[in-house]
């Protein structure tokens, strides 16, 4: 009997806790989606998607056997969106709220600094996330250029993009995984300061490094540490997956790297405050 | 309701609060007083858990604020000062967020705020966006936030700075009425405000409390306290001679000669002793004309300046 109610106190806390976290999940994601922000972003990332397909149907005249996504993805203007989508999805997260006060109100809300910050990692995530589904449509939307090509011209023009299912599965888990990484180290740099523009200048300095150390291998040949190099290529594992192979590596990279960066995170707030 | 026990902060080399232990209890309306920089924000934003102490703690409806933050959060209202606020949110979803913040579900949200938006008087501005509104609007914003959930306890810091003399009145009156069934502290350094509706006062100075009680038991003890003035027509030797001698005096000090042989002595007496009697009866004896009379009441404003000037 005693453990059933302390089983009950238990599930209660969670459900509380769970539904506070839900409560600040939900208006840091109507802060991207119910501003002009967001929409900004979302619609500069579709444009930017869009040259991506266009570099696609160039490279695809010479028949690389590859396919669509790793085409999209091995793409110099991929490479832009890449770095630059995560220092302007995160960095209002804490430096915004830092210099307008309102952390302080956050703060002395019956809330924790880790419901805080587990609430707005998921909403910058989730905004991350629904950046990348407009790509669903591509291959729907060559279905309509062929309709249009043929109803106007009266010629079967025959543009294909397929859905390859390991391609495009294998696009969208290393899209999330490196996502939810970067997003956490977005985060990471908006909490240390409460300058937008600081916050995104040292996240998007931080995204370079991590790109450059990735092809280090490129620079320097093979050299007893390289493997070391070869397993946090982002650029690497993008090759990978978009091939359809999909590989456990960068899931315990990427999990444990989002782990530690987001504690780090909520040490860093916590930090902040005892100092000021 | 609320208990400090050796508060401490330093910022670096500088120490803000300075050992500050002190009691509220349960439905006072405690006026913080001190010049500014003098430690008022920081003992508050302590106790909200906003700042870690150095030393010491503190708690809150029994829940201390290092061991048990969140608990000890539930029982408070915090309005900070300059209100900061999410300048693209509307009122009302502003306040029924922060409602659900503070753990409010499902039916009570809505009762919660509607009560907070007639509280305060927000009715007219619900659905404005709250970069839109004036400066007092916003101060009752962040009054409503503090309400919600209806805590026990109410941190306001200068609830009334920047107001108008209309607006300052009706906030004075809506913490007036929110006494009954909350305890306040609020900070300030506008002493009439202090006077006129808190119950206890405490004086931080240089980061120390300097006094912690009823405005009129800390008017009482101090030396302005039995200050006489009087303005009589007559011979000045004889009645300054006479009122020395007289046991409570301390010293006459003759203040001015007015035209037509009027004279005004200021006389220092032992706090709490009242020399008007004696002085009209000095004065009535030898003939002399008296037509004014006036024992000094000290207010808050004496206090305040002999606990924290600094000459």
């Amino acid at each position: 009997m005693k453990n059933d109610t302390t089983l009950n106190k238990v599930k209660r806390n969670l459900v509380n806790y769970l539904s506070t976290l839900w409560v600040i999940y939900l208006k840091e994601l109507r802060g991207y989606l119910c501003v002009p922000f967001g929409w900004v972003i979302l619609t500069c990332t579709m444009g930017i998607q869009g040259l991506m397909l266009q570099a696609v149907l160039e490279t695809m005249t010479q028949a690389t056997g590859n396919g669509v996504m790793f085409h999209m993805m091995d793409s110099l203007f991929f490479l832009l969106l890449f770095i630059f989508i995560f220092p302007l999805i995160t960095m209002r997260t804490f430096a915004e709220e830092e210099r307008l006060g309102t952390l302080e109100g956050l703060l002395t809300a019956p809330v924790t600094t880790t419901q805080i910050l587990l609430g707005k990692y998921f909403a910058a995530y989730s905004f991350y996330l629904i950046i990348w589904l407009p790509m669903l449509l591509y291959p729907w939307m060559s279905e309509i250029g062929n309709l249009y090509t043929y109803t106007r011209y009266g010629e079967h023009c025959e543009t294909t993009i397929t859905y390859m299912l390991a391609d495009w599965i294998g696009a969208y888990s290393i899209l999330a995984l490196t996502g939810a990484f970067f997003v956490a180290l977005g985060i990471l740099c908006s909490s240390v300061t409460r300058s937008q523009i600081i916050a995104a200048i040292f996240c998007t300095c931080l995204m370079i490094m991590y790109y450059f150390m990735g092809r280090v291998t490129e620079l320097w040949g093979e050299f007893p540490a390289a493997p070391i190099f070869h397993y946090i290529s982002w650029s690497e594992q993008f090759k990978a997956f978009t091939s359809g192979a999909l590989d456990t590596r960068p899931l315990v990279l990427y999990l444990t790297m989002t782990i530690c960066t987001l504690a780090l995170t909520k040490r860093l707030v916590d930090y902040r405050r005892w100092t000021r | 309701m609320v208990v400090a026990e050796h508060l401490h902060k330093t910022f670096g080399r500088f120490t803000a609060v300075k050992d500050a232990s002190f009691r509220i209890e349960k439905g006072e309306i405690v006026g913080f007083l001190g010049p500014n920089g003098a430690g008022k924000t920081t003992t508050m934003k302590m106790l909200t858990g906003y700042l870690p102490p150095t030393a010491g703690t503190a708690s809150i409806a029994g829940h201390d604020i290092l061991d048990e933050p969140v608990e000890s959060r539930r029982h408070l209202g915090y309005m900070p000062e300059n209100v900061p606020l999410y300048d693209d949110m509307r009122v009302t979803d502003y306040l029924i967020y922060r409602a659900q913040l503070k753990g409010l579900r499902g039916g009570d949200v809505r009762t919660q705020v509607g009560y907070v938006i007639d509280k305060c008087g927000l009715e007219p501005k619900r659905k404005n966006l709250i970069s839109t509104l004036s400066k007092g609007y916003r101060q009752r914003v962040g009054l409503a936030d503090a309400l919600l959930g209806k805590p026990d306890l109410l941190i306001l810091d200068e609830p009334t700075n920047g107001l108008d003399p209309n607006q300052i009145r009706q906030i004075r009156e809506l913490i007036r009425s929110l006494a009954e069934d909350h305890t306040v502290i609020l900070s300030t350094h506008i002493l009439s405000e202090v006077e006129m509706i808190c119950n206890k006062v405490i004086i931080i100075d240089q980061g120390e409390i300097k006094a912690a009680d009823t405005p009129l038991n800390l008017t009482r003890g101090l030396r302005a306290a039995g200050r006489v003035s009087i303005e009589f027509k007559g011979d000045l030797d004889v009645v300054v001679k006479e009122l020395e001698a007289f046991a409570p005096v301390k010293k006459v000090i003759v203040e001015e000669t007015l035209p037509g042989g009027w004279h005004r002595l200021l006389v220092r007496a032992e706090p709490g002793t009242d020399t008007r009697e004696k002085a009209a009866a000095i004065t009535a004896a030898h003939g002399f004309a008296t037509r004014h009379i006036y024992r000094h009441i000290p207010s808050l404003e004496d206090v305040f300046v002999e606990m924290t000037r600094r000459d």
